[in-house]
């Protein structure tokens, strides 16, 4: 009571900033391996992901602030395991935006089943349940435009605040079977676009619940290689009036239905995916129902010298001709060619220059792009 | 004769110990570059025995269960020969595909990586002072350790 927003904000921030000194200490505590203690045994985890990236676009860049396009990113994530208790944790800064991407406390029920509560991704997504913000971890500079996040004109809510529940169990010798659910609030409508429950400005007010998950299947449990189903259900309300007036709607249900494949064999990666979304736009007087299906599929090859090539395609159907696409994702790619070529240098370094040729409902736009990107130490 | 036949058998003597000392040294390097990573644990460790797939879950950071004990993987990073064996015997992946692996499973699960160790020596005592720990070693770098016991051969140099 009494306490400021930015006070609560200073207070949030502290707390965090603790968290992430406890986890250095426990490191370094650890560096010495002067204490193993049965039954505890205590590990941590800290990780810079960090990016630079230039970039030349052919049509002006988006008025919106894209973080995609963020000329540096850094992503701090800590991860305390102690016994079956799990402390997780990811903040993104940039010159564009800083954010308490993920913050979960989880406890381990039964070995590899854990149950989380906090902010997290929501596991319907392929792209970002694989690389998160770790830049480093996907081999592209650029994600798939129906993977961004919300606040780079996503479409579709990535983060929830709730539970989930992971789960992989074994099937047969070496195969495997990953079961996720997650259900908390969700996303809002905003001038901007979605915008996510901010655990360090918590308003739940007009926030609803949504409700997401995946079942894939694992031909090697301890592997990669994966393939699966997707769904997730939004109830996302328009906040801002102008928006709301654009779309004809004060509320937005979505329904999201996909199947995806990270592939691997031998020297080639394949990474897939195909949404079929699905969105009631209603309002006082008015009711519509909408959809559109988007996909992508990248392909990788791995090269002598450490460098991988790559190659994407985007495509969409009926995704121009919806309402809530034009209105509050202009910059949407309907269609995208995308080549790319990395090189994978020193101890987990990796630089990588990509071309792109995009069509979307704003324009048509060429891109090229260098980065730098890194996990540290 | 007798002392004839004296001389000789001191020569004899000799020349078998030489030799004997010449194919002692001589073995003792194929020995020692022929030795054994085994996987191993405390003597009081409540596990006996690991398959493939527990082995490569634990030095993976993944959760390993044996006899309702989580088990602690503590990996070994003493010599270059080792760490190469670890990667192809143990894990079954490349140096680069492991750390990318286990960054992975950082980002993805909140795992942490197993801790490392580059001192057999300090190994071996955090290994004797957790029953839940398991590490491995070359045979011959336990061998007259009594705190340890071996679980699995994994590998040979």
């Amino acid at each position: 009571m009494g306490m400021t927003k930015y006070a609560r904000r200073r207070a949030v921030v502290a707390i965090l900033a603790g968290l992430l000194c406890a986890g250095v200490a426990y490191a370094d505590d650890m560096d010495g391996y002067d204490h193993v203690h049965a039954g505890s045994h205590p590990s941590s985890e800290f990780v810079l992901f960090a990016s630079l990236e230039g970039h030349e676009f052919s049509a002006p860049a988006s008025a919106n602030q894209l973080n995609e396009d963020a000329n540096a990113i850094g992503d701090a994530v800590f991860a305390i395991n102690r016994g079956r208790f799990r402390l997780f944790g990811e903040y993104q800064l940039s010159d564009e935006e800083h954010d308490l991407e993920r913050f979960q406390v989880g406890m381990e029920v039964v070995p590899d089943t854990v149950v989380w509560i906090g902010r997290f991704h929501q596991p319907a997504s392929a792209w970002n349940t694989e690389h998160h913000h770790g830049r480093y971890l996907q081999t592209a500079i650029t994600r798939p435009s129906i993977e961004l996040w919300e606040d780079e004109q996503g479409t579709i809510p990535q983060h929830l605040s709730g539970m989930l529940v992971d789960s992989r169990r074994p099937l047969g010798a070496n195969a495997g079977i990953q079961l996720a659910l997650g259900v908390g609030l969700g996303t809002v409508i905003e001038s901007t676009g979605l915008s996510e429950f901010d655990l360090l400005d918590p308003h739940t007010n007009g926030r609803r619940m949504s409700y997401t998950g995946r079942i894939a299947f694992l031909p090697d449990y301890v592997g990669t290689s994966n393939l699966g189903l997707l769904f997730a259900h939004s109830d996302m309300p328009v906040r801002d009036a102008p928006t709301a007036a654009l779309l004809r709607a004060t509320d937005v249900r979505q329904d999201l239905y996909g199947a995806y494949t990270d592939w691997n064999h031998g020297p080639w990666q394949l990474h897939a995916a195909i949404y079929d979304v699905s969105m009631d736009l209603e309002g006082p007087g008015a009711f519509h129902s909408e959809s559109f299906v988007a996909g992508y599929a990248q392909l990788e090859r791995q090269l002598p010298h450490r460098l991988t090539a790559y190659a994407r395609e985007e495509n969409s159907s009926d995704a121009g001709s919806s309402v809530y696409v034009r209105v509050n994702h202009p910059d949407f790619q309907l269609r995208r060619a995308t080549l790319g070529l990395r090189w994978d240098f020193h101890r987990r370094q990796a630089l990588t220059a990509e071309w792109a040729r995009g069509v979307s409902v704003r324009e048509n736009q060429d891109a090229i792009r260098l980065q730098w990107s890194a996990a540290l130490p | 004769m007798e002392c004839g036949t004296a001389v000789i058998g001191k020569r004899s003597i000799r020349r078998f110990a030489a030799l004997v000392g010449v194919l002692l040294l001589y073995g003792a390097r194929p020995a020692a570059a022929a030795d054994h990573l085994v996987l191993i644990a405390s003597v009081n460790a409540p596990v006996s025995s690991l398959n493939s797939l527990e082995i490569q879950k634990l030095f993976l950071g993944l959760t390993v269960v044996t006899n309702g004990i989580d088990l602690h993987p503590l990996r070994n990073e003493s010599d270059e020969a080792m760490r190469q064996l670890f990667y192809q015997d143990v894990v079954s992946m490349s140096e680069p595909v492991y750390e990318r692996r286990l960054l992975a499973l950082t980002l993805q699960q909140g795992r942490t990586a197993p801790p490392v160790y580059r001192d057999t020596r300090a190994l071996l005592n955090a290994l004797a002072a957790d029953p839940h720990a398991v590490s491995y070693a070359w045979a011959s770098d336990i061998a007259r350790d009594g705190r340890v016991r071996i679980l699995k051969l994994l590998g040979r140099e």
